[in-house]
């Protein structure tokens, strides 16, 4: 129902059909929660600009905790005032409530007439509500109605045990919340970060470097608290406000706790600079918030003579590929306890990866270095002639050249581990070190052994030497 | 024209007109020219490259052909491993050069003179998205070196971009890698250039493989002459050592010479 349709004199719960046959013109849609849904979503995000709590409260309602965020907007009236108006600008009707529940602000949002609920008048503006504002179920609203009970007074100062074992505990409990007797909490739909720079602008922002010279406003802020309570940000999220009531979050990630301002937008840099394009400023930005998601203790450290610290600088650099790249392309190498070839190294992001990396040395027997400097992703397959059944190659095609072997080492049996599964497990492979008649080195192996697990063993290349 | 030529082979000379040039072009002069070098361990190299090779500057190497691949990556390795110190070096590799050449592969590091656990890794999509994470590389100050390995020639890598990474080299003080898969026609501003080729390796008298052996080829240099090496590493001893002597040829790609060379 828009508002044509409510000015025409139709009413929710009209047949589809009477409603056709007064304005056959009609448009009708059928009803899409999901996308409601999204809406709320959406809207939630928004009020973020008030509070950081807010709760959904489906289908159609949201609450907002903002205890000690009223004097930002000029009190509790000018909020309301505000959200209202700027909600009804971008299409949507709202009703408030204020009050000192949140029981009591939902009831007041629906049906009541005043939409600022004092807290000494809380009682009176509650008696004359009907019970359904009290968050029961339809039925017990109707088993109610039944009674001759509709509305808050009609209960209110009745005894209560008949109450609760004819019609439930949970009349009583809505009752008690809302009249604050009971604590009744919103639960926020994100997680409240504990540090918080924001700024608001009279008219919207949208250039890319306005953006970011904000942020690094805020994160000069952002930086002073955390500096008195020691602690530095291992994940930042700029919220972006668009004026149509979009919410764009970004977030960046430090592998280290970080507080240093100009990092902090380098950080945001980089990341505008990869999503700029899904980063749509419409017409323009209202508020941008800057939040520590994240935060790790940081003890002040002395600055060098020589300027800034290596180790510092190298986070730093990693923090700024990862950003850019994503911080699974930003590797370090560790090693792993295994003597299978390809998992003997993992990648490991770089961000997440702290001190040093040793590995075991590698037994030596050769004037060669035993492993390759380079191993292919995929084995690639070869073919090879070869001296039956475990001699090395003489010599090889690899992607349409013929290599003629020089020289060759091994084999090096490696088998693949007994304990796994017997109908899964590899092959044994018998690697040898070549060298070819042009210098080519390579690492090759031969899959299968020869009449025991294979009758056709094929060869594969899995590595380049220097 | 001609007094320049009759001095360019004095390096005293050579180094006070680097230094004239340094000063307008607002550089730190502060360092001198050899202090900031880096041997290779081959007396014959280092003499052509007047000390070794020069830090805070680009240098390019390039695979001779495509079987050499691993040769090129082994000799930047190498060059890599000799100056790396208690600091990192970064290799950043393009998905396709990946797929190529395969991943950088870490107990093979180890063993070849570079420390793995030194090593950080950037696999980026594109090779612009290289250059962009070259620049920044170069520009800190905590790595010794940063490598930017390119599929095929590279050709991304053109005289305005090496130029700008030749910039932030400066301004960082490491070394600066290019690793292209083939030789580019390009020009650069690349400080040496490099072709590689793999060598067979001197015999170790069991009928196994010998040390890891380079045909070195040095394509450009603009501080000296030309030339060719056939070179050993001993991954032990993180050094270079020379099998053969090359001719050293006339420096005729040097930007300095190049315009006299055709003069006459």
């Amino acid at each position: 129902m828009n508002d044509t349709a409510a000015a025409l004199g139709l009413k929710p719960g009209t047949p589809l059909a009477d409603a056709r046959a007064m304005y056959p013109a009609l448009a009708a849609f059928d009803a899409d929660p999901r996308a409601d849904a999204i809406l709320l979503e959406q809207v939630a995000d928004w009020c973020d600009r008030y509070t950081p709590l807010v709760g959904l409260d489906p289908p159609d309602g949201l609450l907002l905790d903002i205890s000690g965020c009223a004097h930002l907007f000029g009190g509790e009236r000018e909020l309301g005032r505000d959200l209202v108006g700027r909600l009804a600008r971008q299409g949507l009707h709202v009703r408030i409530g204020l009050a000192d529940t949140p029981g009591c602000a939902w009831a007041v949002a629906r049906y009541g007439d005043i939409s600022l609920v004092p807290s000494s008048d809380m009682r009176e503006v509650l008696l004359p509500l009907p019970l359904a504002a009290l968050r029961i179920g339809g039925e017990t609203v109707s088993a109610l109605a039944q009674a001759g009970l509709r509305h808050i007074a009609d209960v209110i100062d009745r005894p209560r045990a008949p109450l609760a074992a004819r019609f439930g505990e949970l009349l009583l409990r809505r009752l008690d919340q809302g009249l604050g007797h009971e604590e009744e909490s919103i639960e926020p739909r994100l997680s409240v970060p504990a540090y918080v720079a924001e700024r608001r602008f009279p008219e919207p922002i949208g250039l890319e470097q306005d953006v970011l010279g904000t942020i690094e406003q805020l994160a000069r802020e952002l930086s002073r608290i955390m500096e008195r309570r020691d602690v530095g940000a291992r994940l930042l999220q700029a919220a972006l406000f668009r004026v149509d009531g979009k919410v764009q979050r970004v977030e960046a990630r430090a592998g280290q706790p970080l507080r240093d301002p100009e990092r902090i937008q380098r950080l945001f840099l980089e990341r505008l600079a990869v999503i700029g394009d899904e980063c749509d400023p419409g017409f323009g930005y209202d508020v941008v918030r800057l939040s520590a998601l994240l935060v790790e203790r940081l003890d002040p450290a002395q600055q060098g003579l020589a300027g800034e610290d290596e180790k510092t600088e190298l986070t730093h650099l990693v923090d700024r590929l990862s950003a850019r790249f994503s911080a699974r392309r930003v590797t370090r190498i560790k090693p792993c306890d295994t003597h299978i070839p390809e998992l003997a190294a993992v990648e490991t992001s770089a961000q997440f990866t702290r001190g040093e990396l040793t590995s075991s040395p590698v037994q030596q027997d050769s004037l060669t270095p035993a492993r390759p400097l380079r191993l292919l992703v995929k084995p690639a397959l070869i073919e090879a002639v070869a001296e039956v059944p475990d001699g090395p190659p003489a010599r090889f095609r690899w992607r349409h050249v013929l290599h003629e072997v020089a020289a060759a080492e091994g084999p090096e049996r490696i088998a693949m581990e007994w304990w796994r599964d017997e109908q899964e497990r590899p092959l044994t492979r018998d690697y040898f070190r070549v060298e070819c008649r042009q210098g080519l080195r390579v690492w090759l192996y031969r899959e299968g052994l020869y009449g025991r697990e294979t009758a056709q063993s094929r060869w594969f290349l899995h590595g380049l030497f220097a | 024209m001609n007094k320049t030529i009759s001095t360019a082979g004095k390096p005293a000379t050579l180094c006070h007109l680097r230094r004239v040039v340094a000063q307008i072009e607002g550089q730190d002069t502060d360092l001198s020219f050899d202090a900031c070098t880096s041997t290779l361990g081959v007396p014959a190299i280092d003499r052509v490259l007047q000390g070794g090779l020069t830090k805070a500057s680009l240098h390019e190497v390039a695979a001779a052909a495509w079987p050499d691949l691993g040769a090129a990556f082994g000799f930047t390795f190498a060059l890599a491993a000799r100056v790396a110190g208690r600091r990192h070096v970064l290799w950043i590799q393009t998905d396709f050069a990946a797929l190529e050449g395969g991943a950088i592969y870490g107990p093979g590091a180890d063993q070849f003179g570079l420390p793995a656990s030194k090593l950080l890794i950037v696999k980026v999509p594109r090779p612009i998205d290289a250059l962009w994470a070259m620049e920044e590389a170069l520009k800190c100050r905590a790595l010794s070196t940063a490598i930017c390995e390119l599929p095929n020639d590279g050709a991304v890598a053109d005289l305005t971009a090496t130029r700008r990474l030749t910039l932030a080299a400066r301004e960082g003080g490491g070394f600066g890698f290019l690793l292209r898969h083939r030789p580019s026609p390009l020009t650069s501003s690349a400080e040496t250039r490099w072709e590689i080729a793999a060598a067979s390796s001197p015999p170790d008298g069991f009928g196994g493989l010998g040390h890891t052996t380079f045909a070195v080829s040095l394509v450009k240099n603009r501080r000296g002459p030309l030339g060719q090496w056939t070179v050993a590493w001993n991954h032990h001893e993180r050094s270079f050592s020379a099998l053969s002597f090359g001719m050293a040829q006339a420096a005729f790609d040097r930007l300095d010479r190049a315009p006299l060379a055709r003069a006459g």
